[in-house]
């Protein structure tokens, strides 16, 4: 026995049907849309806004695009200048280099406070920044909104992204993964000259110069010339920036793991 | 517009005109500014300008209307940003087409390709001018003025096949001769749904066909013609279940793919003005043009300007219907528009030429009760 044919499969049906039945469809929607069409006026009106509330829900319970956004959106960065101590972790973290460390003012004249500036038409979000970010300083926001008609306005001076954390948006969890303890820096010490480049450039100031008995000359052999001073860095304090690593004259400072 | 024509509107426009001159250049009496001709040609100039103003603002506001009503039924807004709710954006987007720069093809054949367009436009702009908008508005006064239009309005598969041929591209010559082949096919059932209408009314003057239709509007008696009519005109204007001749999943834009800028905007304008000089006929012939029943309260019938206020309502309406058929309905195939066009609507539309026919011998009208029909054979 043949299957039976549902009303829109049946070849020998009403031809007028097939005009009047899309028409109607159409003047449903066109009814339907009358009122509400599912397309918002963006510029003017977003799905943040609070009459969007509640009108789309998605089956997993929390609703999503109407009403909020997802707390780790990756939007624009905050950055808090007060809190930053140049340690230099965001840029070396950045895997399209769209991150410069530049100059604030408010520094010690001697050593200049530098804080992250962010070019944006480099930039992936892909977070690996925040992530970096030791003091949670620097942390993304759900701010998406970017295009301009300039490509310099697409840079964010260290000022620009201090307006945005002074808007105080929603923004990603601060995680501040400290590294494991393993990671440590250590000391060759028969290499170090003891010349305080570490000390002073450390932005945490955990290390500290501590003088170490000058050894006895013995007859015949010549003493290294050197401040017989020593680095200690207390690790619990340090970010493990690696800045001391790359400020010492000597390369005597390396990673490794503290026994 | 009651009293006053456009024709008087234009005149008295011109008058003024020539004693302004007048009254800032001193000159003799009877110097040329007395002369009848030149109030006459200024008028007539005034007159062709009002015509071409309104030709072209309200083909722009239909595609806006268009934008807008396909946009909501497809659950979109249409044109939003450019003036109040996107009513400047067909003007902007018209700047942008007319400010381009024209490329011919190479070996395109230069006469046809470029007058294709402007005749077509010209042609278009012509049967606007004589159609009637009102009792006052009333360009083409002829006796034969229903004939001259869709005489003028048959031109147009010749100069799309023109200036498709003259591209130097094979799709365009494809679509210029869908276009052609479409056009042909509908033509005859559209005059015969015509002479359905001619018959009842005993006239080809549009004027008097509007004012027979003062006591019961033609769409109910002739129904039949009405949707031979609409269907005809769907196909001469190739709008979306006929609009073989643009396909753009086939021929990339049928016959005016070569062309752009300004001589793509004069054959999208001629489109649209053809679309709605097909609203017009639909409302002219079968909605009563400016008149409304005699049952509507008066004070919406004497307000000034009222004729062409309704006539324009009806017209959109109309357009309205046309784009609600665009949302709706696929686009037919080549071979089943021509079915369609020589094996359904002939025959249909012989059935209203008999209809007519037989309403006009009995003078009843069944839809209406029995009013005798003023016209007859």
């Amino acid at each position: 026995m043949a299957q039976e044919l549902t009303a829109t499969e049946k070849p020998n049906e009403n031809p007028i049907l097939w005009v009047t039945r899309p028409m109607a469809t159409a003047a449903r929607q066109f009814a339907k849309s009358l009122f509400r069409p599912s397309t918002i006026v963006y510029p003017y009106e977003r799905l943040e806004d609070p009459k969007f509330r509640g009108r789309l829900k998605v089956a997993s319970g929390k609703p999503f695009g109407v009403g909020q956004v997802w707390d780790n959106y990756r939007g624009v960065h905050a950055l808090n200048i007060a809190t930053c101590i140049s340690c230099n972790l965001c840029a070396f973290s950045c895997p399209d280099l769209c991150i410069d460390m530049v100059t604030v003012p408010g520094g010690d004249p001697k050593h200049p406070k530098k804080c992250p500036q962010i070019d944006y038409g480099k930039c992936s979000y892909c977070g690996f920044c925040s992530d970096a970010c030791p003091e949670g300083c620097l942390t993304m926001t759900t701010r998406y909104e970017l295009s301009t008609t300039k490509r310099s306005e697409m840079i964010y001076s260290p000022q620009k992204l201090l307006e945005v954390f002074q808007h105080k948006l929603p923004m990603n969890p601060i995680r501040l993964a400290r590294p494991a303890n393993e990671d440590a820096i250590l000391l060759e010490p028969l290499l170090c000259i003891g010349c305080n480049a570490c000390a002073r450039d450390c932005p945490t100031q955990c290390i500290t110069m501590l003088d170490i008995p000058k050894p006895e000359a013995k007859p015949g052999e010549k003493l290294p010339k050197r401040i017989w001073k020593e680095p200690v860095v207390n690790d619990s304090d340090c970010v493990r920036c690696g800045t001391c690593i790359s400020v010492c004259p000597k390369e005597c400072l390396f990673w490794g793991t503290r026994r | 517009m009651s009293g006053a024509t456009l024709f008087s509107v234009s005149f008295d426009i011109g008058s003024a005109i020539l004693r302004g001159i007048a009254s800032v250049f001193p000159m003799p009496e009877s110097g040329w500014i007395t002369n009848p001709d030149v109030i006459l040609g200024l008028s007539a100039v005034i007159f062709a300008a009002i015509l071409l103003a309104a030709s072209m603002l309200n083909t722009i506001l239909l595609i806006w209307w268009e934008r807008k009503l396909l946009g909501r039924i497809m659950d979109r807004r249409g044109a939003m940003h450019v003036g109040y709710a996107g009513l400047l954006q067909n003007f902007a987007d018209g700047l942008k087409l007319f400010r381009k720069n024209t490329v011919q093809p190479r070996e395109a054949d230069s006469l046809g390709f470029y007058s294709g367009p402007v005749t077509y436009m010209v042609t278009s702009l012509i049967i606007f001018g004589i159609l009637p908008i009102s009792s006052g508005w009333n360009g083409g006064a002829l006796p034969l003025t229903l004939l001259l239009a869709l005489a003028i309005f048959s031109f147009a598969p010749l100069f799309i096949f023109v200036s498709a041929w003259s591209s130097n591209n094979k799709y365009s010559l494809m679509g210029g001769m869908r276009s052609a082949a479409q056009m042909i096919a509908y033509e005859v059932p559209i005059l015969l749904a015509v002479v359905a209408v001619v018959i009842v009314s005993g006239s080809f003057d549009l004027t008097t066909i509007v004012y027979e239709q003062q006591n019961y509007w033609f769409w109910g008696p002739l129904f039949v013609a009405l949707i031979v009519f609409v269907a005809g005109m769907l196909a001469e204007m190739e709008r979306i279940p006929f609009d073989l001749p643009e396909a753009e999943a086939e021929l990339v834009e049928g016959w005016n793919t070569e062309y752009g800028g300004m001589l793509f905007a004069f054959f999208m304008l001629a489109d649209y003005l053809r679309a709605l000089i097909g609203s017009i006929l639909v409302v002219l012939l079968f909605l009563g043009g400016w008149t409304l029943p005699t049952w509507v309260p008066s004070g919406l019938t004497t307000f000034p300007l009222a004729g062409i206020f309704w006539f324009m309502v009806k017209t959109y309406a109309v357009f309205g219907l046309f784009v609600w058929i665009r949302a709706s309905l696929p686009r037919v195939r080549t071979d089943q528009l021509l079915r369609v066009g020589w094996n359904r609507m002939i025959p249909l539309s012989l059935l209203a030429v008999f209809l007519a026919a037989v309403l006009v011998t009995v003078k009843c009208l069944p839809v209406f009760g029995c009013v005798p029909s003023a016209g007859g054979m």
